[in-house]
C-alpha cells in the first residue's frame, strides 16, 4: 500500500523532471548545445513566480503569462549569440556552465541565499491535495504532471506534424541535406531555444509551487534531469516523459522501501546501465539511427 | 634529462617558499600575505590535479568537488570521530579519492558513445550523489557537518597558519612536480595524443584506456590529499562546502585561463584567480566573485581557449612590461589602494596584454624551404641517399610468401546494410596489394576491420598467425598492423617530428623519447619531410600531411601497412612523389595494402589487385588480368561495357 | 537552365575544381562522369550551395547562385538527390517526402507532388508510415528522389543514384529519371555507371582530377577510349 502510494507520487514528481528535461533534451539533440544555463533559467523562473506571487499577488500559476514570453526572448537571444560565436557541444557545456554560475550568484545577490517559499495565502495550491480512491496526491505534483503531459504531448505533436517540427528533426539528423531543402537553421534554432527557455519558466513555476527554493537548488536538479534526458534519448521529447516517470518512481520506491540515501545510488546505476546498453535512449529503435 | 633537472628545481622552489613561513617574523611578512599564499597554493594543487586528467587528456571533469569532498570527509570523519592521527588520514584520503576516481573512470571510459560530453555530465553527477549520500548517512555527516580537530605540529613552524601554509606548499609542490614529470615522460605524451586524436593514438599502439585510468587516478590522489588539507583549513566540513559547483568552477576557470596543455598553466591561472578573488572580496564585492569567474570562463572559451601560458611563452616581454609599468605607476602616484592592489592591477594589465586578440597564436610564420628538388621518379629504385635507409627494420619480416594476413568469411553489417559480406582474403609477406572497387564497395570497412577500429559481425581474421578479432586496436598495432587515414589526423599540438616520435615511443619496439626523436628523423627522410621536422601540422599542406601519416605509420615498424586513400586530393606531381614514397616503403620490406581510387596508380604500384564490389570479393590477381576482367570493367563502367570491350 | 563558368573550389586543403565550365539546357539530361575523387560531388555540392566555391559563377536561369545561402538555392528551382541517399533515417517515409516541400514556394503543391511521387514509386506509398532508415537501399534511393521532386525543381541534381544498388533496382531508378525528365525537369546526373548514364543523357562531361577533360553528345562519348581511360585509368 505505502509502496504503491510512493510509486504513484514518485511518478507524478517525475512529471516535473520531464518538464525540466524536455527543453534541455531538445536543444542538445537538435542544436547540439548542451545548455547547463537551462538550470539557471529554471531557477530564475522559480524566483520570478515567487516574486510576482508574493509582491504583486498574482496567482502563482498565472505568473507564467509574464515569465514565459520573457524567457522565450532570453533563450532565443542566447542561441543567437551561441550561433554567431560558433559555440557548440563541448564549448557550449563550458560557456553555459559559466552562465549558470552567474545566474545562481545573481539570484543569490538579489533574493539572498536563504530558502524562499511562497506563503500559503498567495499559494493556495501548496496545501491542497487530491484523493483518488485510496491514494492521496499533493496538488502541486498533480499540477506538474498535468503540465508535463500537456507540454510533452504538444511538443511531440508539433515535431511530428508541422513543417517546423519536421524541419527540426531533419536538421538534427543531417544539417547539410536539411539546408538543401530550404531549412534556415539560424531562425529555427532561435525559435527552438526560445521555446526551450519558455519551458524552463514553466518548470520553475511548477517547482516553486510545491517547494522552497534557494540559489543552490539547481545543483539538486542536474543529476536527475540529465539522467532523464539520457534515459529518454537525447532529442526525443516523448522519451523524456517516460524517463521522468521511471526515474521519479524508481527513486520514490527506493526511498520508501530502503532508504533515501540509496536512491541517488540506484539512480546513478540506472544511468550507467542505460549508457552502457541503450546509449541512444530507451525508446530508440535499433538500426534506425 | 629534463625531468630530473626540473625536479631539482622544484625542491629549490619548495625550500625558498618554505623559508617564507619559517622566518616569516624575521622577514616582517604580514600574516595576511601568508594566508593569501596558502589559499593560492591550495588552488594550485587543485587546478593541477584537475589538469592532469582534463587538461592533458582533454576529458573535462566537473567532478573535482567529489575528490576534494572524499578527501575532506575522510580526514574529518577519521580524525574527528575516530581519533585517527591527522598525518595518517592524508594518505588514506588520497587513496580513497583515487579509488573513487578509478571507479568513475572505469565506468565512463568504457562508454563508446559521446565520450567527452558524457564523461563531463557523469562527473557532474558524482558530487551530487556523494552529497546526498553523506547528508543522509549519519556515519559520515548526517546533515550536521563534522568538526576537524587541529593536529599537533612542531613548534618551529610557528602559528597554525604557518603550519597550514607549509602543508599546502608541500602538497602543491608535489602536485606541480608530478604534473611536470608526467608532461615530460611517455605518460604525458600518451595523454597529449589522446587529447589530439584518441583513435589515431590507439591505432598507433597507445594503450589509451590504461593511460586515461592512470591520469584519473593521479587526479584523484592529488585532489584527495589537497581535500584533506581543505578540511583542516575550514575546520568544519559540511556537504555544501565541498560538493558544490564552486570547486569545479574554480579549477576549470583557473586551468582554462592559465592554459591546459602545460604544467605551468594551472599554476598561473590559480595565482591570477586567487588574487582577483581576494581583491574583489577586500573591496566589498564578495557577491560578485562567482559572477566574475563565470564571466571569465564564458568569455575565455570563446575568445582565447588556449589560455595564458602558451601566449606568454611566445611573447613574454609585453606582459612583463605591462606588469611593471602599471604596478610602478600606481606605486609612484600612491593615490589609491594598498601595494597588493597595485600589484593585482599590474597582473590584470599583463593578463589583458597577453590575451589581446591581436596576439593570437602565430602560425606558418617561419616555414623552412624545401630542399633542392629530388627527382622522385628514380627513388623507387632506392639509390641510397645518405640517411634515407629505413631504420633497421622489418627485413626480418619472415620469408617472402609467408601468409601475413588471413581473413576468412569476414562480414560487417551496419543496420541492414552489408558493408562487407563474406570476404575471404590472404595477404602474403612482401606483397603490395591494391584494394579497389567503386564507391561504397567496402574497402575502407575492410581497412577498419583489419586495424581493429571496427569489429566484424562475423568471420575470423589473423595477422602473423595471431587471431586479432576482438583485440584492442593498440594490441593489433603491436602485432604489426599500421594504417593511415583518408583525412590525415596529425597530433596538432606536436611538431611533425614528435608526431612520428610518438609512434616510435609506443610502437612495436618502444623507445625512449630521445632515441625516438632520432629515429623519427629517419622516417621523415623516407617520406621527404625531413625539412619540415620542426613545423606544426597546421603549417603544412595536405600533401605533406598525407606523407606525415605515412611516416607515422611506418614508424611503428609494422609488418603490414594499410594505406587508406593516401593520395586523395593530390595534384599529379604530388601523386608521383607519393607513389615513389610508397615504393620505397615497400622496398624496405613492409607489406602494403593500398586503397586507391586512381586506378592508374594502382596499376603502376601493385603486385596484386583485389577488387571489392558491394561488399563482396569480385576479383583477385595480377593487375593486368584483373583490370581486363569483364566483371571488373562492368563494376566500374556499367552493365554493357564488357560487350564493347576490346 | 544551368550555366557554370570557370568554377574553382577547394576541398580540405586541396583544390578540387579547376576552372570548370558546364551547362544544362532546359529540359535536358546531362551526365557528369569521371573516376572517383575527380571532384564530381564537390561540383554538385557547389551548385546546391552546400560547398562554397572560391571562384567562378553558377547561373541558374541567369541568376548567379554561387553566393546564395544553401537554404535559399532551392528557391531558384534547384533540388538535390545527394550521394549516398542521405534520407532522414529516423523520420517516416511520409515525413521525408513532406520535408521535401518545406520551402515556401513548394508547400502549395504538396498534395499533387505526393500523388505524383506515389505514382512514380508505388512502393513509397505502401511504406508511407515506415521509418526511412528501415528501407532497403533501392527504396531509400527512390525516397531521396521523391523528396527532391516535392521541392518542385526545374533542375534536379542527382549524385550517384545507382551507388550500391542491385542492377534491377538501378533499372527502376533510370526509368524514373526518364519519366521525370519527360515531365519537363532538367537533370544533371553524376554517375559511375557510365554506360547507363550516357543512355539516358543527351550530353555528357568527363571530369578528371578537377578538370573537364572531355565533353560531347552521348553518342560521341559512348565507347570513347578517352572515357574508358579516364575512368579505368588504363
Amino acid at each position: 500500500m505505502t509502496t504503491l502510494q510512493a510509486a504513484l507520487s514518485g511518478a507524478l514528481v517525475g512529471g516535473m523532471f520531464a518538464v525540466m528535461a524536455a527543453g534541455l533534451s531538445l536543444t542538445w539533440g537538435m542544436l547540439r548545445v548542451i545548455n547547463l544555463a537551462h538550470f539557471g533559467l529554471i531557477l530564475v523562473g522559480a524566483y520570478l513566480t515567487f516574486e510576482l506571487a508574493t509582491s504583486w499577488g498574482i496567482d502563482p500559476i498565472l505568473t507564467i503569462v509574464l515569465t514565459v514570453p520573457l524567457m522565450f526572448l532570453v533563450g532565443a537571444g542566447l542561441q543567437w549569440a551561441f550561433d554567431r560565436l560558433g559555440v557548440e557541444e563541448f564549448a557550449s557545456l563550458l560557456v553555459s556552465f559559466g552562465l549558470l554560475i552567474i545566474v545562481m550568484q545573481t539570484v543569490s545577490n538579489v533574493w539572498s541565499a536563504d530558502f524562499q517559499r511562497m506563503p500559503g495565502d498567495v499559494n493556495p495550491y501548496a496545501t491542497q491535495s487530491v484523493s483518488l480512491g485510496r491514494f492521496v496526491f499533493p496538488a502541486p505534483t498533480l499540477i506538474a504532471f498535468v503540465f508535463a503531459v500537456v507540454i510533452v504531448v504538444t511538443a511531440d505533436q508539433v515535431l511530428r506534424r508541422t513543417f517546423a517540427g519536421r524541419a527540426l528533426r531533419a536538421f538534427a539528423e543531417d544539417r547539410a541535406v536539411a539546408s538543401a531543402f530550404g531549412i534556415d537553421h539560424r531562425r529555427l534554432g532561435m525559435v527552438l531555444a526560445g521555446l526551450s527557455a519558455a519551458s524552463a519558466a514553466v518548470a520553475g513555476m511548477l517547482f516553486a509551487l510545491g517547494n522552497a527554493v534557494t540559489p543552490s537548488t539547481p545543483f539538486e536538479w542536474i543529476g536527475v534531469v540529465f539522467a532523464v534526458v539520457i534515459l529518454g534519448g537525447i532529442g526525443q521529447v516523448g522519451g523524456v516523459l517516460l524517463a521522468g516517470v521511471l526515474v521519479g518512481t524508481l527513486s520514490a520506491v527506493v526511498s520508501a522501501t530502503w532508504s533515501p540515501a540509496l536512491s541517488p545510488l540506484v539512480l546513478f546505476s540506472a544511468i550507467i546501465l542505460a549508457l552502457l546498453f541503450r546509449p541512444y535512449g530507451l525508446l530508440t529503435v535499433r538500426g534506425a539511427r | 634529462m629534463i625531468a630530473a633537472r626540473g625536479l631539482g628545481g622544484f625542491a629549490v622552489v619548495f625550500m625558498a617558499l618554505a623559508a617564507l613561513a619559517v622566518w616569516r617574523e624575521d622577514l616582517g611578512l604580514p600574516m595576511f600575505y601568508l594566508v593569501l599564499a596558502s589559499t593560492a597554493l591550495f588552488w594550485v594543487a587543485q587546478a593541477t590535479s584537475w589538469n592532469v586528467l582534463s587538461g592533458y587528456s582533454g576529458y573535462f571533469s566537473f567532478g573535482q568537488g567529489a575528490f576534494v569532498g572524499v578527501g575532506a570527509y575522510t580526514t574529518a570523519v577519521l580524525g574527528g570521530r575516530h581519533g585517527v592521527d591527522f598525518y595518517l588520514t592524508v594518505p588514506v584520503a588520497a587513496v580513497f579519492s583515487a579509488v573513487l576516481a578509478l571507479i568513475v573512470g572505469g565506468l565512463a571510459f568504457r562508454l563508446r558513445s559521446f565520450r567527452g560530453e558524457i564523461f563531463a555530465l557523469l562527473t557532474l553527477a558524482v558530487p551530487f550523489i556523494l552529497a546526498a549520500f553523506a547528508r543522509v548517512n549519519s556515519e559520515i555527516d548526517g546533515g550536521q557537518g563534522v568538526v576537524v580537530p587541529v593536529p599537533e605540529f612542531p613548534e618551529w613552524m610557528g602559528q597554525f597558519q604557518d603550519f597550514l601554509y607549509l602543508l599546502n606548499l608541500l602538497v602543491a609542490v608535489v602536485a606541480v612536480a608530478a604534473a611536470f614529470a608526467i608532461q615530460h615522460t611517455r605518460f604525458g605524451w600518451a595523454l597529449a595524443s589522446i587529447r589530439d586524436a584518441e583513435d589515431v593514438a590507439e591505432g598507433l599502439g597507445v594503450a589509451t584506456f590504461r593511460y586515461k585510468m592512470l591520469a584519473i587516478a593521479v587526479t584523484g590522489l592529488i585532489g584527495g590529499a589537497a581535500g584533506s588539507l581543505f578540511a583542516l583549513q575550514i575546520g568544519f566540513v559540511t556537504v555544501e562546502s565541498v560538493f558544490g559547483l564552486t570547486i569545479p568552477l574554480f579549477v576549470i576557470v583557473m586551468s582554462v585561463l592559465g592554459g591546459r596543455t602545460h604544467w605551468f598553466g594551472p599554476v598561473l591561472g590559480a595565482v591570477v584567480i586567487v588574487l582577483i578573488q581576494d581583491r574583489l572580496s577586500a573591496s566589498g564585492f564578495e557577491g560578485w566573485n562567482l559572477i566574475v569567474l563565470g564571466a571569465i570562463l564564458a568569455v575565455l572559451v570563446v575568445v582565447a581557449p588556449d589560455g595564458l601560458q602558451a601566449r606568454l611563452w611566445r611573447r613574454p616581454w609585453p606582459a612583463v612590461a605591462a606588469l611593471v609599468l602599471v604596478t610602478g605607476v600606481l606605486a609612484v602616484v600612491d593615490a589609491w589602494g594598498t601595494p597588493l592592489d597595485w600589484f593585482v592591477s599590474g597582473v590584470l594589465a599583463a593578463v589583458a596584454v597577453v590575451l589581446w586578440p591581436g596576439h593570437a597564436p602565430a602560425s606558418a610564420e617561419r616555414r623552412p624551404p624545401a630542399p633542392d628538388h629530388v627527382d622522385l621518379g628514380e627513388i623507387g629504385e632506392s639509390t641510397g641517399h645518405s640517411g634515407q635507409q629505413l631504420p633497421e627494420n622489418s627485413k626480418i619480416n619472415g620469408e617472402p610468401g609467408e601468409v601475413l594476413v588471413e581473413c576468412r568469411e569476414v562480414s560487417r553489417y551496419f543496420g541492414g546494410v552489408r558493408a562487407l559480406d563474406g570476404v575471404s582474403l590472404q595477404l602474403r609477406a612482401g606483397e603490395l596489394v591494391g584494394l579497389v572497387g567503386p564507391n561504397g564497395s567496402g574497402k575502407t570497412t575492410l581497412v577498419n576491420l583489419v586495424s581493429g577500429a571496427l569489429r566484424p559481425t562475423s568471420g575470423t581474421m589473423a595477422v602473423a598467425g595471431r587471431d586479432i578479432v576482438g583485440l584492442a586496436p593498440h594490441r593489433i598495432a603491436h602485432v604489426g598492423v599500421s594504417r593511415t587515414h583518408q583525412i590525415p589526423k596529425p597530433f596538432e599540438s606536436m611538431t611533425v617530428r614528435d608526431n612520428v616520435a610518438m609512434a616510435i615511443m609506443f610502437g612495436r619496439q618502444p623507445r625512449p623519447l630521445t632515441a625516438a626523436r632520432e629515429e623519427a628523423e629517419q622516417c621523415l627522410d623516407i617520406v621527404h619531410l625531413g625539412h619540415l621536422a620542426g613545423a606544426r601540422p597546421a603549417e603544412i599542406n595536405l600533401h605533406e600531411r598525407q606523407l606525415l601519416e605515412m611516416a607515422r605509420a611506418i614508424a611503428t615498424k609494422p609488418k603490414v601497412l594499410l594505406l587508406d586513400e593516401a593520395l586523395a586530393g593530390l595534384n599529379p606531381a604530388e601523386i608521383d612523389a607519393a607513389v615513389a614514397v610508397v615504393r620505397r616503403i615497400h622496398a624496405s620490406g613492409i607489406t602494403i595494402v593500398i586503397v586507391e581510387h586512381l586506378l592508374r596508380v594502382v596499376n603502376q604500384l601493385a603486385t596484386r589487385v583485389v577488387v571489392l564490389n558491394r561488399g563482396r570479393l569480385l576479383a583477385d590477381g595480377d593487375p593486368r588480368t584483373v583490370m581486363s576482367d569483364p566483371d571488373v570493367i562492368r563494376a566500374y563502367l556499367g552493365r554493357h561495357a564488357h560487350a564493347r570491350g576490346s | 537552365m544551368l550555366e557554370v563558368r570557370d568554377l574553382e573550389a577547394w576541398y580540405l586543403q586541396a583544390q578540387a575544381l579547376w576552372g570548370v565550365d558546364l551547362s544544362v539546357a532546359d529540359g535536358e539530361v546531362v551526365c557528369l562522369v569521371g573516376p572517383n575523387g575527380a571532384g564530381k560531388s564537390t561540383l554538385v555540392k557547389a551548385i546546391a550551395g552546400l560547398h562554397r566555391s572560391t571562384r567562378g559563377t553558377i547561373a541558374v536561369d541567369g541568376v548567379d547562385v554561387a553566393r546564395v545561402a544553401a537554404h535559399r538555392v532551392g528557391d531558384h528551382g534547384v533540388a538535390l538527390v545527394p550521394e549516398g541517399r542521405r534520407v532522414f533515417a529516423r523520420m517516416s517515409v511520409h515525413d521525408n517526402l513532406v520535408l521535401g516541400a518545406y520551402r515556401r514556394g513548394a508547400r502549395s503543391g504538396l498534395d499533387a507532388g505526393l500523388a505524383r511521387v506515389h505514382e512514380l514509386f508505388p512502393r513509397l506509398a505502401e511504406r508511407s508510415a515506415q521509418l526511412a532508415g528501415s528501407l532497403s537501399g533501392g527504396e531509400q534511393q527512390m525516397l531521396a528522389i521523391g523528396r527532391a521532386l516535392l521541392a518542385q525543381p526545374r533542375l534536379l541534381l542527382m549524385d550517384e543514384p545507382s551507388l550500391g544498388l542491385a542492377p534491377v533496382v538501378v533499372d527502376e531508378v533510370f526509368d524514373a529519371i526518364r519519366t521525370i525528365n519527360a515531365d519537363g525537369v532538367s537533370v544533371l546526373l553524376v554517375e559511375q555507371d557510365v554506360e547507363r548514364a550516357l543512355e539516358v543523357s543527351a550530353r555528357g562531361y568527363v571530369l578528371a582530377e578537377g578538370r573537364i577533360v572531355a565533353s560531347g553528345s552521348a553518342a560521341e562519348l559512348t565507347g570513347s577510349a578517352l572515357v574508358r581511360r579516364s575512368v579505368l585509368g588504363l
